[in-house]
């Protein structure tokens, strides 16, 4: 079986055990679009009171949260089991995916997938659509053309981050206050644009960990506000970021997989 | 008082085990720290004086939100949930100590040690972020009351949630819900004197204010005065009211409790 299809079928197994659960899907949806709303509200009394941050209105401020809650949303539905790699790792769990004449990789990535994520998409799209409409925003269609790549960009670099991240449990055996570093930074960048940040901070979240990638650089241009960044052209670079970023995975997983010792769980 | 002690040991004696993420968490709660301060800076410098405290208040508000999230870690619900969700729930039932005083002890153990992570913290903030110390002694004092009422409420809230478990099984998904409401209406992050009046009404009859923002307000000085002692009260009857009812809920969700397996 080619390593696409072994993919969607997992993916679809993955998706049918989940479905076994509709009372857990509405209350998980409920939760995570209030915690959207309690977010973007508190970012809405803020700037009630001060107009503005930094020269972000607003919705603008809307649009940043939401460009990067779109990407985030599709790895949080595929990819969130990154977190408990360690625990496969400390039981030995892990090892099922080496017994198997498959792609190891390819098992692992299609092992899980979280409905969560649909809640945090619809209220992405919402956000976004929102925005549009307030701040009057007419894209050409070269740009709306480019909000998918950009997107799917934020996904692949939030994912390889992530995977890096969680190999570390391959040396270590614990990864997940590593993820939490990222977690944060994510977070951060999803909450306030970069530009409002000392140096260091804009150097780390352009450079070091590129989540800035995920949505400021990107909404910088799509808001026609490029004339903000360093140079015009990091606005445009977010899927070579991305692929940079999964060679870099694949290098690391490479490694990781010659390291492994089973626990023998 | 040797059962707290006890608590307070064994936690400690569980975060030895990850000595390395403690170093971080401390390096994170900073960072976090770190992007409240610019927030409140560049909102300052944009507006200054649009909030009846000054700029080094509110970033001292800032910081403070965030080194007091350890509130946040006690993970009481998350033990109980988990005890009841395995059935190993009855040996906490048989042991010779009352389950709300466990349950106190274990989280006063977990919080102890939060704090622990925070003060580091909250040191390189005082030399770099330019927060304030309190006015004065007095103001010290009230501060140190008003975390310890403020430390009892939110335990409460979380021992009631933990209890929830006996009814749903999974508090996962109400906890998401329940920690981003206590953000919001508990002040943490946005003070609450800059919400629209009527989000105002509805904190003020809610118990969240007495967890992060009448002991952070008091700390800056945004209560001073005879509205100390008033804050103090409300925090105070907000103790009294969910200790006894989480008492009741707790001998009522006693009887419904199925163990399963055990």
């Amino acid at each position: 079986m080619n390593p696409l299809r072994l993919y969607l079928r997992l993916v679809g197994i993955s998706m049918q055990a989940r479905l076994q659960y509709r009372a857990d899907f509405f209350t998980g949806a409920f939760s995570v679009i209030a915690m959207n709303v309690m977010s973007l509200a508190l970012i809405g009394i803020l700037v009630y009171r001060f107009e503005a941050l930094n020269g972000w209105n607003i919705w603008q401020l809307f649009f940043l949260y939401c460009l990067w809650l779109l990407g985030h949303c599709i790895y949080s539905l595929f990819f969130w089991h990154f977190w408990d790699l360690e625990e496969d790792l400390i039981r030995g769990t892990f090892d099922q995916f080496l017994l198997r004449p498959a792609s190891v990789f390819i098992q692992y990535i299609g092992r899980e997938v979280q409905y969560i994520g649909f809640a945090d998409m619809l209220v992405a799209i919402a956000g976004l659509a929102l925005s549009y409409v307030k701040l009057g925003l007419h894209w050409s269609p070269s740009l709306w053309f480019f909000l998918p790549v950009i997107v799917l960009s934020g996904t692949m670099i939030e994912m390889t981050l992530n995977l890096m991240v969680a190999c570390i449990s391959f040396w270590t055996g614990r990864s997940s206050i590593a993820l939490d570093m990222i977690m944060e930074f994510n977070v951060i960048v999803q909450h306030y644009p970069v530009d409002i940040f000392g140096t260091w901070f804009r150097v780390v979240v352009t450079g070091l960990i590129p989540v800035a990638f995920m949505n400021y650089y990107p909404a910088l241009l799509l808001l026609g506000k490029i004339d903000k960044a360093a140079v015009p052209w990091l606005g445009y670079i977010s899927p070579i970021v991305a692929l940079l970023l999964v060679g870099l995975t694949t290098i690391v997983w490479h490694y990781a997989m010659r390291r492994y010792s089973s626990s023998g769980g | 008082m040797k059962i707290f002690w006890a608590f307070i040991r064994q936690a400690f004696q569980f975060a030895s085990v990850y000595r390395f993420n403690f170093f971080v968490e401390i390096f994170l709660t900073f960072v976090r720290m770190y992007s409240i301060y610019w927030v409140w800076r560049i909102l300052y410098t944009q507006k200054p004086g649009a909030f009846g405290v000054d700029m080094k208040q509110m970033i001292t508000y800032g910081v403070l939100g965030v080194a007091m999230q350890i509130f946040m870690w006690s993970r009481v619900q998350w033990y109980i949930a988990n005890q009841v969700k395995s059935g190993a729930i009855d040996t906490d039932l048989m042991k010779p100590l009352d389950f709300h005083i466990h349950m106190l002890a274990r989280s006063i153990g977990e919080t102890v040690i939060g704090s622990a992570l925070a003060l580091p913290a909250l040191i390189v903030a005082f030399v770099f972020l330019g927060v304030s110390l309190p006015a004065n002694i007095g103001t010290a004092v009230a501060f140190f009351i008003s975390i310890m009422l403020g430390f009892m409420v939110i335990f409460h809230l979380n021992f009631i949630l933990g209890m929830l478990a006996v009814f749903t099984l999974d508090i996962r998904h109400i906890s998401w819900a329940y920690m981003s409401i206590i953000r919001f209406f508990g002040g943490q992050w946005v003070p609450l004197w800059l919400f629209p009046p009527a989000l105002v009404v509805i904190a003020n009859f809610l118990p969240f204010q007495s967890t992060f923002a009448i002991p952070m307000s008091i700390y800056i000085g945004k209560i001073a005065g005879a509205d100390v002692i008033k804050a103090l009260g409300i925090q105070f009857s907000w103790m009294v009211a969910l200790a006894l009812g989480s008492r009741i809920f707790w001998t009522w969700a006693h009887r419904r409790l199925v163990v399963q397996g055990g």
